[in-house]
């Protein structure tokens, strides 16, 4: 089943998705990558209804990619997360509503500030230090009210996150294998071997 | 005239009399039957209890028809469900923690149900699912231990005794008892643990945790949990957990009560509030760190802010 | 309603209103996060508080912004409390046959001919049916414990102190019978020329 975890450090938000692409009781692809890159310095993990989700996502990526065309900048975390909250509102209410859950990790290069917001299918939005979706968070939400540090340097932030996957692995009975882990900061974007 | 004054005083002699033999007839206008319980022992004076069953063609379909609030939630009977259990075996015995929520739909009914069950010196057990199931048949579980140490002069095993509660619930299959529930203690063979649950599953092991909140203590059991914790580590880790799910689960909550079972038999340890641990921690106690656990005090004035250097002092 | 969890509460005291909700996010029995506040501010003298399903709170709150904005730029004047009530209940029943999932609390200070202000209260149900009230108004989740408790603590002619003391209780202990809402409340109290705002530490079970 489905689990992206994420969680902010000192100066950044590391974003974790699982990488199995299931169809009935297949699995498809075990490589996958659900996790896009919507600018410099924004990343979005997606999941839920197969084919919702990458259509979705395309449509945010293009539409944030043509706002930083048109004005030169990119939109800053919080403007992004409203603005894919409210396509995802208006979805709701429309004949064909996308059922994506979406984990939105940015950093602010103008205050310096790195900033997580969980946005589920209804589009809900809220921002929090870490987040989860899917049934991992069960088992990992309570394991970073314990273990999570907003101050926390990068190895000591993938060593929480290495928890939270092997508490899943040990716990959900059709736990996700792999995971591709991707980290923002003021640098960029970054893909992490994990 | 004093005749009159009598037959509607409420406080003199006569009149006592009469409230007295009211009373009596009342009662013998019911069968003994009809109050379901002799002496106030219940069935269980008896020995082998029994029920009496709704006079319908099929009564476990309509005892599901009322009870069941998935399929319908307005339904009259509302069962227990809500709860947060964990026991866990180490080098010191057995940790036994739990919370005290009762709920009745989004109802919180009670915060102070004690649902550890105290079957005798040795035994514990703890109650998820049906409130009523639990309490009624690890009393009669702990009447049954007490009849076998007579008859074998010897103490039950946690293991005999978690058997003879399986084998038990599980003649009621499909009757719509609903437990789930740990049996913890300390026999020959040194500290033990038990699942036993109304399905009629039963498993030996080192750490379960049970009821809807049971994912969130796991979380932070299974970080925490190894074979050579010492006592004061393991309660913490027990008190934190049952914090963890109290705080993550609406249907947990309120109050933990922590057991710790070893060789001599159980002892209370405290009973601790979860918003108390969550804004103080649990207080001078042993294994505690004296910290609060609540998230939002524990990273008080903590950010994830990096400005440069020199974008700091400006 | 039960989705997200949530209630909030609305008060009328002497010459101010108070306003509150909990902080809870909820996903059914899962507590996402205990931040997320309810009621927002309208006017200097106006407040909405919404329970309800969450995305349907936030999607309202920049509805009604939109739209006060522009009444405020057509009427040259800010709305007062009995028109706002009205463009709430206009807006919930544009959806009437597909309703957005929210129960409105709103609370504020209307300013009479002589030149004083009123304190006003006013709630209404999913599709907009307005319920003015002369003493408090409850929504959400844990609605029916906040009326029990508002019922026994509230009296007419609060003091903005006592106001805030009573709402407070009967928010705080309301939501400690509700297992949907609770996690902390934020309270304010609107007065003629100011807001206090107070964020509550609660029960966080």
């Amino acid at each position: 089943m489905e689990c992206s975890f994420a969680l902010t450090g000192k100066g950044y938000v590391l974003i974790a998705a699982d990488t199995t692409a299931a169809r009935s009781i297949v699995k498809m692809k075990i490589d996958e990558d659900k996790i896009k890159s919507l600018g410099p310095h924004l990343l979005m993990a997606y999941s839920g209804e197969p084919g919702d989700t990458t259509q979705f996502a395309e449509y945010i990526e293009r539409n944030i990619r043509l706002y930083q065309i048109r004005n030169l900048y990119p939109l800053r975390p919080p403007s992004a997360a409203s603005w894919i909250r409210r396509a995802l509102a208006d979805s709701l209410r429309s004949r064909k509503p996308y059922s994506v859950n979406l984990l939105l990790g940015g950093y602010d290069t103008s205050n310096h500030t790195p900033s997580l917001y969980w946005i589920d299918y209804l589009g809900t939005q809220a921002e929090v230090p870490f987040a989860c979706h899917g049934y991992g968070s069960y088992f990992a939400l309570s394991l970073l009210d314990r273990y999570h540090d907003p101050e926390a340097n990068l190895e000591e932030g993938l060593a929480v996150l290495r928890r939270c996957i092997d508490e899943v692995s040990k716990r959900l009975v059709v736990s996700p294998g792999k995971y591709r882990v991707k980290v923002v900061d003021k640098d960029g974007i970054r893909e992490i071997e994990f | 005239m004093n005749t009159f004054v009598n037959r509607f005083s409420t406080n003199n002699a006569l009149s006592v009399i009469r409230k007295a033999q009211a009373v009596v007839d009342d009662d013998e206008e019911f069968s003994d039957a009809a109050w379901g319980s002799e002496a106030g022992f219940g069935s269980l004076a008896k020995g082998v209890p029994s029920f009496s069953i709704p006079a319908v063609h099929d009564p476990t379909a309509f005892l599901r028809l009322h009870t069941d609030d998935h399929a319908d939630p307005n339904c009259r009977i509302k069962i227990q469900h809500g709860t947060t259990t964990l026991a866990f075996r180490f080098q010191g015995g057995v940790i036994v923690a739990v919370d005290s929520r009762a709920t009745a739909g989004s109802y919180i009914a009670s915060g102070t149900v004690k649902k550890v069950i105290e079957i005798n010196p040795y035994l514990l057990g703890t109650m998820a699912g049906g409130a009523a199931d639990c309490q009624y048949w690890e009393t009669y579980l702990g009447i049954q231990c007490r009849l076998h140490e007579l008859r074998n002069k010897e103490r039950i095993s946690v293991a005999a005794a978690s058997k003879y509660l399986s084998n038990l619930v599980y003649s009621y299959k499909g009757m719509g008892l609903s437990m789930g529930t740990m049996i913890c203690g300390w026999d020959k063979t040194g500290p033990a643990v038990f699942y036993v649950d109304s399905d009629g599953t039963r498993l030996k092991g080192d750490l379960f945790s049970v009821g809807s909140g049971s994912t969130f203590a796991y979380g932070v059991l299974d970080q925490g949990y190894r074979w050579d914790l010492t006592d004061e580590e393991a309660q913490e880790l027990g008190r934190r957990s049952i914090y963890a799910a109290g705080h993550r689960d609406a249907f947990s909550g309120n109050t933990c009560n922590l057991y710790h079972v070893k060789e001599d038999g159980w002892r209370f340890l405290g009973n601790y509030d979860i918003t108390k641990m969550h804004y103080d921690g649990p207080g001078d106690v042993p294994g505690s760190a004296q910290v609060a656990y609540g998230y939002d005090v524990r990273v008080e004035g903590r950010t994830s802010s990096n400005p440069p250097a020199a974008a700091a002092t400006a | 309603m039960e989705y997200n969890g949530g209630s909030v509460i609305a008060m009328v005291g002497k010459g101010c209103v108070a306003i509150g909700s909990d902080l809870r996010l909820g996903n059914q029995a899962l507590t996402v996060a205990t931040n997320f506040e309810k009621v927002f501010p309208v006017t200097d003298r106006i407040y909405i508080g919404m329970s309800g399903l969450a995305t349907d709170v936030a999607t309202l709150r920049e509805q009604f912004r939109f739209r006060v904005n522009m009444y405020t730029i057509k009427e040259e004047r800010e709305i007062e409390p009995e028109s706002f009530a009205h463009l709430v209940s206009s807006t919930l029943y544009e959806r009437r046959f597909g309703p957005y999932f929210i129960e409105p609390v709103m609370a504020g200070l209307w300013k009479t001919q002589a030149g004083e202000y009123k304190p006003y209260i006013a709630a209404a149900d999913l599709i907009g049916c307005l319920n003015f009230a002369k003493d408090f108004v409850v929504a959400g989740t844990a609605s029916e414990k906040l009326f029990g408790v508002a019922e026994g603590l509230w009296e007419p002619d609060l003091e903005p102190e006592d106001l805030f003391e009573t709402i407070s209780q009967t928010l705080l202990n309301g939501v400690d019978r509700d297992a949907y809402s609770g996690w902390g409340a934020v309270i304010h109290v609107i007065l003629p020329d100011k807001v206090i705002t107070r964020t509550l530490k609660g029960r966080m079970d």
